[in-house]
């Protein structure tokens, strides 16, 4: 198919997606997949079209630099250990336990299994969010806590994507010298160069912003690499700036959720293979138990120490994935570590862990967000009221 | 005495011509009956599964700044009228905070509109409906 056909076809598309997903309610990207796969199954159309896959690309280290920069660093140094805690169980326990089963019982590649472990370790910071928000759960405690945690979670997935697969050539330093500078210098000079030429309709901020990210991934193809570690801590780093400046993040997220990040999610869902799946329903459901049964094995034995009476609650929203899940996967379908079969059960299973977990644990396990604050609240005075006497007994010394 | 003195009137509000006629409905019996009314925006579902922070924030914001206006268009129809009112604006899902909400402060009616979502409607009822079904008080559905 020409180009340009497949461009018309996948706008239709984009647009539908966009339509359906206010009027039923469901995120955009989740509804683009599922058409790029229903596209993709009933017509044959050829998810690898050059322009596509680079469009696609970029889409995913926007969405990897977008995770980074959406996160609010003061968030996330309540109950730090806690948090890092459940995060790093919420990841190692399904990475493990996902590539042990898939190269030893599915017989799958190391490189292979690696790329299932990463894909299926994931948490969905975004998921988690919006039942969060939705509720006003994302003001408590718990809801902290787990958005900590799921946090830490991304980040570990971020650093396994990027180290495991790395075989460093010659060009390896410079990528990570750029990617250090660009990290510690841009913050420095996006003030300056964000009052200079910002708020304009040709939007010079954005396109600096792309400009860093075509670097990296540049430099992250020639070292042998992955764009996606320098441009989620870059995200992270210019965060605090995007808080102070909504506008412009605002103008960002328009033109990645209408020009790119639809051709990212619409292409995966081309490649996958319905007829794959359904020929494999036992695989899935080994896939799927490889994901679940660890995350419910390490992190809801922590969630009780931490967040005792809600430890399900915390433990199923950490056993979501979407976005990362379908970046790792589509990274092993680009680089061929994984075959279309693979890939197929791989984004069945991290779409269907964005939905199965989420449903449950709003239907049965949603904490009544007015006694969280009650308690919240008691915790607080509680608190304060040992530390009242440290403070007389500084002011008596004194 | 009756049992059924309204002097404590929540009235849910969505922004929808519907929900002005039960807003209208609602300033009527406070006026008349010189109730106090609180006027409930209740912000509703965000994009579920989303991809990323951005998709749920900015249906957030949007739905904040629409509520908030909605709101204020009520409180002053309501001060216009010299009715005493408080408004508030909660997440989460309309019935289960409308019936929540109206507990918690001890309302003594609830006035909601009847909406008519073909599909969802078919499936879960409408808001009016689950609300009659669960509410503490008195309901009156304004059509």
């Amino acid at each position: 198919m020409d180009p340009v056909q497949l461009a018309a076809i996948l706008a239709a598309a984009v647009l539908v997606a966009s339509m359906l997903s206010v009027e039923v309610g469901i995120s955009v990207a989740l509804i683009e997949l599922a058409l790029g796969v229903a596209l993709g199954n009933a017509f044959k159309l050829n998810p690898d079209q050059p322009w596509l896959v680079f469009i696609a690309s970029f889409a995913g280290v926007v969405l990897t630099f977008l995770a980074g920069a959406e996160v609010d660093p003061d968030d996330f140094r309540e109950r730090f250990w806690a948090s890092v805690g459940m995060g790093v169980a919420s990841f190692v326990g399904p990475f493990v336990v996902a590539t042990l089963v898939a190269v030893g019982l599915l017989g799958w590649t190391t490189k292979a299994s690696l790329i299932a472990g990463t894909a299926l370790s994931t948490t969905s910071l975004a998921v988690v969010y919006a039942v969060l928000v939705e509720t006003g759960l994302n003001t408590v405690r718990v809801g902290k806590l787990i958005m900590s945690a799921c946090f830490v979670t991304d980040m570990c997935t971020v650093i396994a994507l990027s180290a495991i697969f790395l075989k460093p050539t010659p060009w390896f330093p410079v990528f990570a010298v750029v990617s250090i500078v660009v990290i510690v210098g841009l913050p420095s000079i996006a003030p300056w160069f964000f009052r200079r030429y910002g708020d304009r309709v040709i939007e010079p901020e954005i396109k600096l912003v792309f400009f860093v990210l075509f670097v990296l991934m540049v430099l992250g193809e020639k070292a042998n690499s992955q764009a996606v570690l320098p441009a989620f801590i870059l995200g992270l780093v210019m965060s605090r700036h995007y808080q102070q400046h909504r506008q412009e993040q605002s103008r960002l997220r328009v033109v990645a959720f209408a020009l790119l990040t639809p051709f990212f999610f619409l292409r995966g869902g081309m490649n996958v293979s319905l007829g794959a799946v359904f020929a494999n329903l036992g695989l899935l459901a080994l896939l799927a138990g490889a994901k679940l049964v660890p995350k419910f094995g390490l992190v809801f034995p922590l969630a009780r120490r931490y967040a005792a009476e809600h430890a399900a609650f915390a433990t199923l929203l950490m056993s979501t994935g979407l976005t990362f899940g379908t970046i790792s996967s589509l990274y092993g379908l680009q680089a061929h570590i994984i075959n279309r079969t693979q890939f197929s059960l791989l984004i069945t299973v991290v779409v269907l862990s964005a939905i199965v977990p989420t449903a449950v644990a709003q239907r049965w396990f949603s904490p009544d967000v007015e006694i969280e604050r009650a308690v919240d609240m008691r915790a607080r005075k509680r608190a304060l009221r040992t530390t009242e006497p440290a403070t007389v007994t500084e002011a008596g010394r004194s | 005495m009756s049992p059924y003195e309204f002097t404590n009137v929540l009235v849910a509000i969505d922004g929808s011509d519907d929900a002005a006629k039960a807003l209208d409905c609602a300033l009527s019996i406070c006026k008349a009956l010189d109730a106090q009314l609180t006027v409930l925006a209740v912000e509703g579902k965000l994009p579920a599964y989303a991809a990323s922070l951005g998709e749920v924030d900015e249906v957030k914001r949007e739905k904040d700044e629409f509520f908030s206006r909605a709101l204020d268009t009520a409180r002053e129809a309501a001060e216009q009228r010299g009715i005493d009112v408080r408004t508030d604006l909660v997440p989460g899902h309309s019935a289960d905070v409308i019936v929540y909400y109206a507990a918690a402060h001890a309302h003594d009616l609830i006035v909601v509109a009847h909406h008519s979502h073909l599909l969802g409607d078919v499936i879960l009822g409408s808001t009016a409906d689950r609300v009659a079904h669960h509410a503490p008080c008195p309901v009156m559905v304004v059509r």
